[in-house]
Formats: structure tokens, sequence, C-alpha cells
């Protein structure tokens, strides 16, 4: 278990008053009064004998209006010396939090996140402005009290409308009454906000509808000449609240929409919210070892399809379209594979809390090995045309250096942190599913440059295909009769269905996550009391993270290398965004 | 915990003058010059989805494959004992429970106006089952709780139209899907009590379907085994 033992944190007792420890079925949190808040985070950061440098995430919880305090801050960090995390809590008295973009300066956009959706301030906080919604915004979406369909107050009435009149009756009676949009004002308020002072002439915008972009993302540099003295980011263009459907929905129900959320590897995405919910439920050991392997080996062939989409477009944007047409062959086959197993090509809802909703078709394992037999000749055959090219060595190689220091600043994870020099790989560290039985190693760069990223990640597809082969060689050895799903011994106490209905999670918390593509994929679960839905939800989002760290890493790069550092960040739009 | 260092050597002054970098990239090109086309020419060639495709739905009518237990459903939420032809529906609202968008089904059920000595009197009958597929996700969690297997995916995927209007399905037109597609594919889906076959294969087995994917597989498409040492080997391969 990668958590901080108790005797651990109660050591802390000594050096600060007021600290309650609990423990709840392994994971443990430190709830500590508001003004101590600063120094427990300095002493835990700098402390020889804790040493949590990482930052992982920073969250809220709304107590709802009648508990005061209201709202209740939530940290997340981990210790890459002693290979653990902690919880730390506190309460936000008056609506405000002391910042800690001192300590971590990761912590911004979680900061101005908690801002955009709850309202609360934070002292200190260098350009407190909004994350995903535009600057004129007047609620706070996220508080328990704003309504899940949010306040209808614009009138836009629909194209048919438009045509018919009021001709259109029943289901197709919408209601002409729209929740707010930002209008062009709206947008350049947002633009000057984002970044006050400028020193060049010219804001470059970039986005949000850019190709080059992957997605509906903003970007502004202010340039000098061609280098990039400064640079923001306006994302929010794809936010769905979905950590607010989460909280209005049954446990099962949610995954579909989790899909939405990645959607290059929306198994993957579906794998850390199941995870979660087990570890809430404590049944993650007593599912069935068939839907386990099941399990690691879709995701694993999910994180080769992600990759190879990244590679193609990576390749793409630095003008080897080669590259594109040859790696979209191999993904059609896992796509075709995918469709065979679960019935979808892209958004799949193949997993379910407590296993999967179906066993393998007859001939999946025979399709899957005669892709992953193929997929090593391939890969070289990538390799050949990228890795020694000098063309594509110059546009990466030195480019855009992401430091270790950087990494555990701003709370980096995935190949991105793997590329300098952090073997953090949740298969590892905090296992899950069947990694532990499986063989593989953890590519890891030393210079944390575009380079590295890349060869990283090519480095993982080898890696993955590895896993792969060992997950069939297990599967092979079950009988088609054991069980897929998760049998409840007592299924008045605890009721767990393949389609959700009746589903019941218990009180407590969990913060469980899992290596996604794109970076450590992270639920948080708080069940205030055992029920069908849950009271909140957090989704700790890679992407979200790694993309903060561009604003960074261009700085003083030509504008030429945005588009390098964009793919080898990798950040999808939908899980940025949530 | 193993660890792999990642990193290349840099350019040799050989490779340098020579272009070998680039030669050998380009022998990867020449080499995939040579290989046969891996695109299927849509529409002309028409790629038969998997049977477990999540596609428009369609309410099954009885057709005496229901599963044991369908008579005492019916008993329990007094429905009309349907004929042969009839739809399956109990009017139960469980596809409605499991789904993540609720909103997206209309289902009704009315009483039977017959006199107070008829049989069914008393006795209830689905009178409304709209979907409004434009908001549907299609992830399948409402064929999964259906206690009679009524609702089902079917294999089609073209629901383009003009107006959101027609993405509106009642039941007669939901109907008429399912027995559509029970007719063509029925068979290859559900056995005998309506559950999903044990042998439902990866992809499609039919000759004509399986030239066309062998394309998409670069022309050697894998023989299709058993998954696990106990299953029985299928003899249409």
């Amino acid at each position: 278990m990668s958590w901080i033992s108790v005797e651990k944190a109660e050591k802390l007792k000594q050096k600060f008053e007021n600290l309650t420890i609990e423990e709840n079925n392994g994971y443990l949190t430190v709830e500590t009064p508001k003004e101590n808040l600063i120094n427990l985070l300095k002493t835990l950061k700098e402390d020889p004998e804790y040493q949590f440098k990482m930052f992982i995430d920073f969250t809220i919880i709304d107590h709802d209006t009648k508990s005061n305090p209201r709202f209740q801050g939530v940290y997340i960090l981990y210790s890459p010396q002693y290979k653990e995390r902690i919880i730390i809590k506190t309460w936000a008295i008056n609506e405000e939090l002391p910042t800690l973009t001192t300590l971590w300066t990761g912590a911004k956009w979680a900061e101005r996140e908690a801002y955009d959706m709850f309202g609360i301030k934070f002292e200190g906080h260098e350009n407190l402005v909004r994350m995903f919604m535009w600057e004129n915004y007047p609620y706070y979406p996220l508080r328990k009290d704003f309504p899940l369909k949010g306040y209808e107050e614009v009138e836009l009435p629909s194209l048919n409308e438009e045509e018919r009149g009021d001709q259109l009756e029943g289901l197709f009676n919408y209601s002409r009454m729209h929740t707010a949009i930002p209008t062009l004002q709206d947008l350049e308020i947002t633009q000057k906000a984002r970044m006050p002072k400028k020193s060049s002439q010219i804001v470059l915008n970039w986005g949000p509808l850019h190709p080059g972009t992957h997605g509906t993302i903003w970007f502004l540099f202010d340039l000098d000449g061609e280098y990039v003295q400064k640079c923001d980011i306006i994302i929010g263009q794809l936010h769905r609240g979905v950590e607010k459907i989460a909280e209005n929905i049954g446990y099962q129900q949610f995954i579909p929409y989790t899909d939405r959320m990645d959607y290059i590897a929306s198994i993957n995405e579906n794998h850390a919210y199941v995870i979660a919910a087990e570890k809430l439920m404590d049944i993650h050991d007593k599912i069935p070892e068939k839907a386990k392997w099941i399990r690691t080996l879709m995701a694993e062939l999910s994180r080769i399809n992600s990759h190879l989409l990244w590679l193609g477009t990576y390749a793409l944007d630095l003008g080897a379209l080669t590259m594109f047409l040859y790696t979209f062959r191999e993904r059609e086959k896992i796509m075709d594979i995918f469709e065979g197993i679960t019935g979808a090509r892209f958004t799949i809802n193949y997993f379910r809390i407590g296993g999967v909703f179906a066993d393998l078709p007859y001939g999946a394992l025979d399709a899957i090995e005669s892709f992953i037999k193929e997929l090593p000749k391939r890969v070289d055959d990538y390799e050949r045309l990228l890795t020694r090219n000098r063309i594509w060595v110059s546009r990466n190689k030195d480019i855009c250096v992401i430091t270790e220091e950087d990494v555990y600043d701003y709370g980096l994870t995935g190949a991105v942190a793997r590329a300098s020099g952090v073997p953090y790989d949740l298969r590892k560290i905090d296992p899950y599913d069947m990694y532990t039985e499986v063989d593989f190693d953890i590519p890891v760069g030393d210079k944390g440059d575009s380079y590295d990223r890349y060869l990283v990640r090519m480095e993982e597809i080898r890696q993955s295909s590895k896993i792969v082969h060992q997950c069939i060689e297990k599967l092979r050895k079950f009988s088609k009769n054991d069980p897929y799903f998760f049998q409840s011994e007592d299924p008045k106490k605890l009721k767990i269905s393949i389609d959700g209905r009746g589903m019941k999670l218990p009180q407590g918390e969990v913060y469980a996550s899992t290596d996604n593509p794109r970076g450590e994929l992270g639920f948080y679960i708080f069940n205030k009391k055992a029920g069908i839905k849950p009271y909140r939800v957090r989704i700790r989002s890679g992407a979200f993270y790694n993309l903060q760290i561009f604003t960074k890493a261009i700085i003083g790069r030509p504008i030429a290398d945005a588009i390098t550092l964009l793919s080898t960040l990798d950040p999808v739009v939908g899980e940025t965004d949530r | 915990m193993g660890i792999k260092k990642v990193g290349t050597k840099s350019q040799t002054i050989i490779e340098k003058i020579f272009f070998l970098d680039f030669m050998k990239g380009l022998s990867t090109t020449i080499k995939h010059l040579f290989k046969r086309t891996i695109t299927v020419t849509f529409p002309y060639e028409i790629l038969e989805p998997t049977i477990r495709f999540r596609g428009v739905h369609g309410l099954r009518n009885v057709d005496g494959t229901e599963a044991d237990d369908f008579m005492s459903w019916i008993k329990k939420l007094k429905i009309k004992p349907p004929e042969k032809g009839e739809t399956r529906c109990i009017a139960c609202k469980f596809c409605q429970a499991a789904c993540p968008v609720p909103e997206l089904f209309t289902i009704k059920a009315e009483k039977l106006n017959v006199p107070e000595d008829h049989p069914h009197h008393g006795l209830k009958i689905l009178a409304v089952f709209d979907m409004d597929l434009s908001k549907c996700m299609f992830c399948g969690l409402c064929t999964q709780a259906c206690p009679t297997d009524c609702i089902i995916h079917t294999d089609i995927y073209d629901l383009s139209s003009y107006t959101r209007r027609n993405w509106v399905l009642n039941k007669e037109m939901l109907s008429q899907i399912a027995d559509d597609f029970i007719a063509r594919r029925g068979k290859e889906k559900f056995d005998e009590k309506s559950k999903w076959r044990e042998d439902q294969t990866v992809w499609p087995l039919h000759e004509e379907d399986l030239k066309i994917r062998a394309k998409l597989w670069d022309g050697n498409i894998p023989q299709l085994g058993p998954n696990y040492y106990d299953q029985s080997d299928k003899t249409t391969n």
C-alpha cells in the first residue's frame, strides 16, 4: 500500500497542535487548522523524514449550505523518497485559504480551478482568475446549491424552431432558454485577464480551433521577435462539468461519462474510476482473476492505441505525414478488436465496478495475439523512419527541457515525468489489477527534452506489448465458465450489478489512481453517507497538470517549438477540461 | 523494479556524409510502396459490424424464445399477456433507471379499456415508448438492465437525419428495427432463451465479410480459435 503509516503521521503531532489523524481502510488523512497549514505542508515537503516533494492534487469539498464552515480543502501529496501518499484536509474559513504556490508552483492551476468552481479565494495567489469559465460568469458551478441544469437565462432558439415556428411538439418542444454563454466582449475580457501585463506589441493567439492544438485549447503568446516571453493557456471550451454529473448519477451510470473525458484512451479512464469505486467498497482484491486479467489486457491495448495516435499526429505536426498513415493502419486493427469485444470502437464502456460486462468473444485472444506479434516489427519501422532522422533529431533534441525539479513542482506524471528521469509509474508503485504479476520495465529518459519524451513513449509501446503477451498466456489457462463479474456473498448487504441499478457504495473516502497514457488519472471519491450517488467526485487529470508545464517550458523558445512541446506533452482536451 | 534507460547515440560522420538516416527511412517507405492497399472503399464495400456492435436500439417482439421467467414478469407487472408478434416490453422502466441520461426515454403504460367480465380487465398495456436517440450515448446499460431481453442493440449505425424529430423513435419503429435485425442476425447473437450466445465471434465469419476485413488486416486475417482451454472449436471457421 502506498500510503503513509499511522505511526509516522502521529509523529507530526509533536510539532503541530490540533491535528486529527484518521485512518480509512488504508487511506490516511490529516486534518489541520488553517493557520498551521502552510507550516505543516512546508515541514512535510522539506523534513528529510517525510519528503512529500511531489504535488499530486488539490480540491475542495462543499459540505452543503447548512454546514459552517462550508468548504474543506483537500491536498494530496506524494513522497518519491518513501513512495507513499498523504491527504491533508483543512477548513476554508470565510471561504479563504492560503495559497500553495509558494511551495509548489503546480498548485496555481488547481487553485484557479477551485476559485472557478467553488469561489474560494486564495491569499497571495499571483493572478487568481477563472480556469474554465469566462471572466464575467457569475456563478460557481460545483457548489451544491448550483442546480444540475444551471440557470437558464439566455434565449437561444434552435434552427428547427426558426424554420417551423411553434410546430414542434412533444420531445421537440425544447425550451428556448439556455444557460449563459460567453459573448465576444466576455472573451476579450477573459483574454486580457489571463495576460494582464504584456511586454510586446503583439500577443499571438493560437487556437482555440487550430488543428495543431489537438482539440480546443487557446494559447496566448507574448512574443519578442520569434521568442516566447510569456505564455498562458485558456482552456475550458470543452468543459462539461463531469464532476457535477458524477454527483448526480449512479455509480455504474457514470462510467460512460468517463469514456468521454479522455476519448483517445477511454478504457484507461474507465479503469481508473472502476478501481477507485472498488477500493471504496473494499472489494478490489475479491474481483475474479479472469476479469482482472481481461482488464489489464484491455488497458494495455488501449495504451498502445493511444500512443499510436500520439505518434501519428505528433509526426504529422512536425511534417512527417507518412507516419500518420502507418500508425493509423495499426490503430484500425486495435479498434476492430475493440469493436468485436465490447461493441464500440471509441467510447467503450466495457469495464464495470466488479469486473467486465461480458466475457471475451470467440477468437478474441487469437486476434489480439496476431496483432501483437506484428507490432514490434512495425514499431521498428517507425523508429527507422524517425529516430535517427536528422530533421527529426534537430527538431526534438534539447527542445523544451523539463527538469526533475519541475516534475515534483508541477505534479507531472506519466511519460512526461519518466522522460525527465523520474520513474513514477503507478503500475509499479501502487499496483492495481494484475500488474503485480506481469513483468515489464519502466522506460526512463535522462534529459527531459522532447526527444526523450518521444523515446520513452516508443519504449512504452514495446513494454505494453510485452504485458499483453503475458496477459494472453495467462488468460488461455482459464476456463470458459470462470466468472468475469464479482458475485456478492450476501446480496442484501452488498448489492452489485452490471447495469448498476440498486447499487450502493458505503460511506468513506478514497483516492485511487491508475497510470493513464497521459499521466496519473486519479479519482477522489468522498461519501458522506452510504448511498446510490457519490457526494463528491474529484478527477485528478494527468493531462491537466502536464499541460501546465507548457507555460514554463516554452519560455525563451521560438514559436515553432510550441508544436513540438504540445505534441510531446500529449494532452487531450476532454480530460483537461472535464 | 525494472528501469530501462532510453537514449540513442548521436550520428556518426559516415552516417552524416552518406545520408544513411534518410536512406534507411526511404527503404521503409519504398517497402510499403509495394504493399497492398488497406483502405475499405466504403460505400462500395461495406464491412458488417461485429455482432456485439452497439447501434440503434430495437424492441423485440414475442417470438417463442423468451427467457423462462418471462411470464412471471408479466404477472408481476399486471401486463396483458402478449401474443406472438406483440412487444415484449412490460413497461418496468428498468432501462430508464439504468440509463445515464434518463430523460431520453418516455415510457407509459395504460389500463386496457375492457368490460369487467373480460379476462384482461385491470391489466395494462404499453402505450408509449419513445427514445430520443440524439441524447443517447450507446453505452448499452439499458440492454443489460432489461429483464425480458426486449430492448436490444442492432447493428445499424447510420442514423443521420435532417431534423432532430427523426431521432425520436416510437415503439412501432423500434419493433420494426428489432424484427429486421433478428431476421438478419438474430441467430448469430442470441440463443434460444434470448441471452447472448456463448460462441459469439470477435468478428463475423461470413466469406464475403472476411474478404473485406482481410484488406484491413494487411491481407492476412488471423484464424480464430478458442480463447480458453475448455472452449470448443467453432467448425464454421
